[in-house]
């Protein structure tokens, strides 16, 4: 795989991030 | 931060890989970002003991990129997780 800058991207929706926990 | 750090996520900090959706999160107390391929390569090596310069060397033999790049991408990629305070560096 090539290099390439990695990115970032905050999740900010509460309902998102409570299906991660 | 110089190669002679060791960077290392703070606890409760943790990487997953989401099958869901078939990519890698960084899982912090009731955050969570998305995180790239190479983020989450980045992560796989920061494991608390290897300094700076021990992951970017890991990291130079892995992929086909000057070390300055990667060096580059690296320190900028770590230091805004240790802004968002996931990450702290010894």
């Amino acid at each position: 795989m090539a290099w390439t800058a990695p990115t970032i991207e905050e999740v900010t929706c509460g309902m998102e991030i409570n299906m991660y926990f | 931060m110089t190669e002679a750090e060791c960077p290392r996520l703070l606890s409760g900090c943790r990487t997953k890989y989401d099958t869901v959706r078939g990519n890698w999160v960084l899982l912090a107390p009731e955050r969570a970002i998305k995180l790239d391929e190479i983020g989450a390569a980045i992560l796989a090596e920061t494991d608390g003991e290897r300094s700076l310069g021990g992951i970017l060397d890991a990291l130079v033999a892995k992929y086909n990129a000057p070390r300055e790049q990667i060096a580059g991408d690296v320190v900028k990629f770590l230091t805004s997780l240790r802004d968002r305070r996931m990450l702290e560096v010894t």
